[in-house]
């Protein structure tokens, strides 16, 4: 399971990081949104493999599991939400002010 | 060791008042108003801060929920975060009056000065947080706010420099949130002080190298040094005035406020190795931006390259890590922050005077003839940046130049002090073209534009920094003393549980 995990996450990682190098930038967008859950998978990982009764619930029978990455991962989940939504927003109007999806077009700045 | 609610005043009193600044949507004098006031408040309550930490003669700490320190969020103000964000505060507000006397449409925007306090408010938080995933939570908090304090920028390509800054910072806080995850793999904690002492306890953790890597990687995008400072030039033509101001001046600094923190209390360890990279990358920071600030061709470019050269003393400082060097690179922290964001209020004025909108060579050059007193203001200011009495940046210059004597570091003395004469070139180079030259035909100044209040009273502390430089650098001092100590900032945090 954790050979499977960690081949998920590597998986994730790679794709999200050779989207977020193409030149589309809708791709990019995209791969940005990978490269966040595979963070979230990754920070699962770190409290995943120790205990496996929910902490907090009940009277637990067993180890109970680390609920800090889970915390940590729901702040990362309602941040990476709200980037997600202003990214698009700003493609949105990229889109629109220059006509184009292709980050090599974007040379306003550059002149 | 009783809580301190002191020390989350300057978090809180930007937050609120951004809050009220959104309910006050309709009223857009007094939605500014606010926005003095809450600056002013959260300002006074830095001094407060400041000096009150400076007369306990111990950091003072702020359980949040009063959950004790490893387990609970905790904020800490030793003098170090004490002193970064007084020095934040000073600028902000600086940039908040800015603000209301500029001319551009996008200040009187509903989301315009709540954005900024939210900034401020993520600033502040990230300097205060006592643990890394508090820290990474402000920093996103500031990295989105700038980000669409650019993209409301009246330049048309501002959201094409915000979009370039939000993937950069994005990829900051994806190393943040992977540094995280391997200091939690291998201490098991994420609060600085417990991560310093099982860090000490434990030096050889498999994954500590790769959370040292991590963290690195991601102070050095916020720091904007050398090989990753490229998105900075391009965002400080298109950013609005007191954006570029804040940025390029006390958000560069979170990094470098970072990397002191790694240096001298988490990684204590491993500080050899951090320190001749940093001495390397600020080496070629200083160069790489003197040479390229010769070569532009807009004036608020030339200041963000000067960022990066004055950013890479700073990291020298750092690197070269003894006592004084370390003294040497807050005190050219502070002035520096000071001295850049006038001169940036004060590139944005002038190209706010210039027939079109904008600090190119080629539009304000002549600009500045009808223009004495933010002539005066910039000479001053140029001297401040190429290091020159009477002003702050002699001091901030001298000392790293003599602590570097010290500490006897000569080869990288004489690249940085052959590197730091292009401050002198590209500066008067500046001076010269907007105050001196004759304008060529059909550039006009127009009589209307932003307010050179901001960087009045900016000029005013570079001065009065350099003639009573005494306090700043016993205060330093003082820090420094603090941090070469963890053991205090550990305590404080951790009450007797060592």
């Amino acid at each position: 399971m954790e050979i499977l995990t960690a081949f998920a996450i590597g998986l994730t990682f790679a794709v999200g990081l050779f989207q977020i190098l193409r030149r589309n930038v809708i791709r990019a967008a995209i791969g940005l949104m990978l490269l966040s859950n595979a963070i979230s998978l990754y920070l699962l990982t770190t409290g995943a493999y120790i205990g496996e009764k929910a902490a907090y619930v009940g009277i637990a029978v067993g180890e109970p599991v680390d609920p800090l990455p889970q915390a940590l991962i729901l702040t990362a989940i309602v941040i990476s939400l709200g980037t997600t939504a202003f990214v698009l927003a700003m493609l949105y109007i990229i889109s629109k002010r220059y006509k184009t999806c292709d980050s090599d077009a974007l040379t306003g700045l550059a002149k | 060791m009783p809580n301190c609610h002191l020390v989350i005043c300057p978090v809180l009193i930007p937050l609120l008042s951004g809050v009220a600044g959104f309910i006050l949507c309709r009223f857009p004098r007094l939605r500014a108003w606010l926005a003095i006031a809450g600056m002013s408040m959260s300002l006074a309550c830095s001094f407060l801060l400041f000096f009150s930490v400076h007369q306990a003669g111990q950091p003072m700490v702020f359980q949040g929920g009063g959950w004790a320190a490893p387990f609970g969020i905790t904020l800490v103000a030793d003098l170090l975060a004490a002193l970064f964000v007084l020095m934040s505060q000073l600028v902000l507000l600086a940039g908040v009056i800015y603000a209301m006397g500029s001319k551009d449409s996008c200040v009187g925007y509903p989301c315009f000065y709540p954005l900024f306090l939210f900034l401020a408010t993520g600033l502040t938080g990230a300097i205060l947080a006592g643990d890394i995933f508090n820290l990474f939570v402000f920093v996103e908090l500031l990295a989105i706010s700038s980000t669409v304090l650019t993209a409301i920028s009246d330049d048309r390509y501002g959201v094409e420099a915000a979009y370039k800054y939000f993937y950069m910072s994005q990829l900051a806080a994806i190393f943040l949130l992977l540094a995280v995850g391997a200091l939690y793999v291998s201490c098991g904690s994420l609060n600085m002080a417990h991560l310093s002492v099982l860090i000490a306890q434990a030096p050889s953790t498999m994954l500590l190298p790769l959370a040292a890597a991590f963290l690195m990687a991601s102070f050095m995008i916020k720091s904007a040094c050398f090989p990753f400072h490229f998105w900075q030039p391009d965002f400080h033509t298109a950013a609005p005035t007191p954006v570029s101001a804040m940025l390029s001046s006390v958000v560069v600094k979170l990094g470098v406020y970072g990397f002191i923190r790694m240096t001298t209390l988490i990684f204590t360890d491993q500080a050899s190795q951090i320190q001749t990279l940093l001495t390397i990358l600020g080496v070629a920071g200083i160069a790489y931006g003197g040479i390229s600030a010769v070569g532009t061709h807009n004036v608020k470019r030339m200041l963000a390259y000067s960022t990066l050269a004055q950013v890479g003393f700073v990291l020298v400082g750092i690197g070269w890590g003894t006592v004084f060097s370390l003294t040497a690179a807050i005190v050219f922290a502070f002035n520096h922050s000071i001295v850049k964001s006038a001169m940036l209020m004060l590139a944005g004025h002038v190209a706010s005077r210039s027939s079109i909108k904008s600090a190119s060579f080629s539009i304000v050059t002549g600009v500045g003839r009808k223009l004495p007193l933010a002539g005066v203001l910039f000479f001053l200011g140029s001297l401040s940046l190429a290091g020159i009495p009477p002003t702050n940046g002699f001091i901030s210059k001298m000392m790293i130049f003599k602590s570097g004597i010290q500490s006897g570091h000569f080869y990288g003395l004489i690249l940085i002090g052959l590197a730091s004469t292009f401050t002198l070139v590209y500066t008067m180079r500046a001076f010269m073209r907007i105050f001196w030259q004759e304008p060529s035909k059909g550039i006009y100044t127009k009589p209307q534009g932003d307010r050179l209040v901001a960087p009045v009273l900016l000029i005013c502390l570079v001065l009065a920094l350099g003639v009573f430089a005494e306090p700043l650098v016993e205060l330093a001092g003082e820090t420094v003393n603090w941090l070469v100590n963890p053991k205090i900032y550990i305590q404080a945090v951790l009450g007797e549980v060592l």
